[in-house]
């Protein structure tokens, strides 16, 4: 039987695998993947909860939503990476020190 | 509730006696009509692939006054049998250095995502798989697949010509994706509805009903969607990805046997369900012009019929452009999608729209001849 | 039946592939693997009735995200880097050692083990209703409240992606030499 549960546990499990994914890579694009993990898995619960619990589409609005500020996220944070590479030749986050001290 | 085959058939008695015999089990008939269906929609699609490299053969001689295939069968129509047998009887080689997993993984990915299409795809009233309300939309976005099939096979192949071949595959398919889906939006807006089920009803009757004689708007929209999708299926004269002159053949340089033949397949494929998705938006579908009081079964023959022949003849006419144009350069392929497909088609999204609201949805024809 | 089928199916790539992008030491296969996840989370849209967002899940990662992700991992060299600067765990290479993951299993423990209390208090208060398989579609409604209620979030998101086209095009520019 499918429930709301079923749905909060794969939600939970794939932020579980972005959060692994953001802190053991040291690779940004990598880091840039588990962060889309986490965004989807939020999105995942809020149209769950909106067909299971409000019974209204304004779930399926913010899931809307978040795709769209993933999608801009994603194309600022690789120009972002991309510039880094043409600066440093490396994408490792533990070069990013410019900004320190 | 989306309109599928199954809600089709079941109006008519002999479903009712299906169902008996099935033990009144609904969702077990529905899985066995839907994976009939599809059998038969996938191996009529692989024949119309199949032909297709026959008829680009054939025509392209017809253009540079040859013969073409005429060995196998008569006039050599079994030509693509015996390809096929070529196929897959062939050694397959596996560049050294590839990636092995990623280079399995490209054809499917190419192979997928155009059969996923087929899905929507309206052949007739109820010879549809699935209406679904989102159809044009599912359609762009699965396409988009190929995309990345062109990419991974380009990346995977460990060869230069493959991976620049990739490289220009994946811009140029994301490019083009632009002023098509805003021509698509201009028809959905003018539609009401993004289902090609009602897509097609809007158009019902004489051909001043289509909505490329519905306005100006959508006349400039439909040449945008077919220079647009040419591109977007990689065909001459927007072949850049796989041009021979320059880059051996692209991201499939490096594939043999089936493997290239998958590619092969999808490519034809796709230029079967782009060709049959400008029938649907622009050409009227598989509308009859007039009504006719005939059975279930000969009017969906009928309608096939006519869906099946306009799309050939837009194929016959993608065929044709690309033994007539010169290849473009790859800026002067950028500088079309961007300086002028993009705000032509951003316009007709623009005009569709105002049309829309100053003459109340009414056609040309309708305000020429009055008929509301 | 149907439904189940298709939600088992979706579940499992979506689960899989997430893992697997976890697993893969190579920076391509990962993302082919998000992919694979996020189609598996495409259905799991599709099995909640909601077919608006999942197309447009399926348009936006496979022919936007994923591409670009690709894009970049290739114009960045997909090598393994490893960092010049000593830290507290040592030289590490990009894609990750040992102490890395352990550092991030921990976090996932604790943070699963916390999320799963809540998980199950919410079950025990929320009153579940019985789940209806008749689907109606979500297209018109969604026009209507996107232009009516959320106005003001359609269009500051517009010029979130217009912020972001311009600043994208700018950040990734070549220096001028």
């Amino acid at each position: 039987m499918i429930t709301l549960t079923s749905y909060l546990f794969i939600s939970l499990v794939l932020f579980l695998v972005g959060v692994m994914v953001m802190l053991a890579r040291k690779n940004i694009v990598a880091i840039l993947l588990g962060i889309e993990l986490i965004l989807n898995a939020a999105a995942l619960n809020f149209v769950a909860y909106s067909r299971f619990v409000t019974n209204n589409l304004d779930g399926h609005i913010f899931a809307l939503f978040i795709i769209l500020v993933a999608a801009a996220e994603a194309a600022v944070g690789l120009a972002i990476v991309i510039r880094f590479f043409q600066i440093k030749e490396t994408i490792h986050i533990d070069e990013a020190t410019q900004l320190r001290n | 509730m989306n309109q599928t085959v199954v809600t089709y058939l079941a109006q008519y008695e002999f479903f009712d006696f299906l169902l008996k015999i099935f033990g009144q089990n609904t969702s077990l008939l529905a899985f066995l009509i839907f994976f009939l269906i599809a059998a038969v929609i996938v191996g009529i699609m692989a024949t119309v692939g199949g032909l297709g490299t026959y008829a680009e053969r054939k025509i392209s001689a017809d253009i540079q006054m040859r013969m073409g295939p005429n060995r196998v069968g008569p006039y050599g129509i079994l030509q693509f049998l015996a390809d096929g047998v070529k196929m897959m009887t062939k050694e397959d080689i596996m560049p050294k250095d590839a990636d092995k997993f990623l280079f399995y993984l490209a054809p499917m990915l190419c192979l997928v995502g155009v059969f996923a299409t087929l899905a929507v795809v309206p052949f007739s009233a109820g010879f549809t798989m699935t209406d679904l309300n989102v159809g044009v939309f599912y359609l762009i976005a699965i396409s988009s697949l190929v995309g990345v099939g062109v990419f991974l096979g380009g990346y995977a192949s460990n060869s230069k010509w493959s991976m620049l071949g990739g490289m220009r595959g994946a811009s140029q398919i994301i490019s083009y994706e632009i002023p098509v889906t805003l021509s698509i939006l201009a028809i959905t807006l003018l539609a009401g509805g993004m289902g090609f089920g009602t897509i097609i009803g809007r158009q019902e009757g004489l051909p001043t009903n289509w909505y490329i004689f519905h306005n100006p708007f959508a006349f400039i929209g439909f040449f945008v969607y077919f220079i647009g999708a040419m591109a977007e299926t990689n065909r001459a004269p927007f072949d850049l990805p796989e041009a021979e002159s320059e880059l051996v053949s692209g991201y499939h340089t490096e594939y043999t046997g089936m493997r290239f033949g998958f590619f092969a397949l999808a490519e034809y494929i796709e230029v079967f369900v782009v060709c049959g998705v400008a029938v649907a938006l622009f050409l009227g579908g598989f509308n009859l012009p007039f009504h006719l009081e005939i059975d279930i079964l000969p009017i969906q023959a009928v309608q096939f019929g006519i869906f099946f022949s306009k799309t050939l003849a837009l194929y016959y006419v993608i065929i044709w452009a690309r033994w007539t144009f010169p290849r473009l350069r790859v800026d002067q392929l950028m500088s079309v999608c961007w300086k002028y497909l993009t705000p032509i088609a951003i316009f007709n999204l623009i005009g569709c729209a105002v049309w829309l609201v100053v003459f109340n949805g009414h056609s040309i024809a309708d305000l020429i001849f009055g008929s509301h | 039946m149907f439904h189940q089928i298709l939600f088992l199916m979706s579940a499992a790539l979506t689960l899989i592939c997430a893992v697997a992008v976890l697993v893969t030491k190579n920076m391509m296969h990962s993302c082919i693997f998000l992919l694979g996840s996020l189609l598996g989370i495409a259905g799991l849209y599709a099995t909640l009735g909601a077919d608006f967002v999942a197309v447009s899940q399926i348009m936006v990662y496979v022919g936007g995200v994923v591409i670009l992700m690709l894009f970049a991992v290739m114009l960045t060299g997909g090598k393994d880097f490893v960092s010049k600067a000593q830290n507290l765990l040592g030289l590490a290479p990009s894609m990750g050692n040992k102490w890395t993951f352990s550092i991030a299993g921990l976090v996932a423990v604790v943070f699963g083990l916390t999320s799963f209390l809540l998980i199950n208090n919410v079950t025990k208060v929320v009153t579940i209703k019985t789940q209806n398989d008749e689907f109606v579609s979500t297209v018109n409604q969604l026009g209507h409240l996107l232009v009516k209620n959320h106005v003001l979030a359609f269009e500051i998101s517009s010029v979130l992606l217009l912020g972001a086209l311009v600043g994208a095009a700018i950040i990734a520019r070549p220096k001028r030499q």
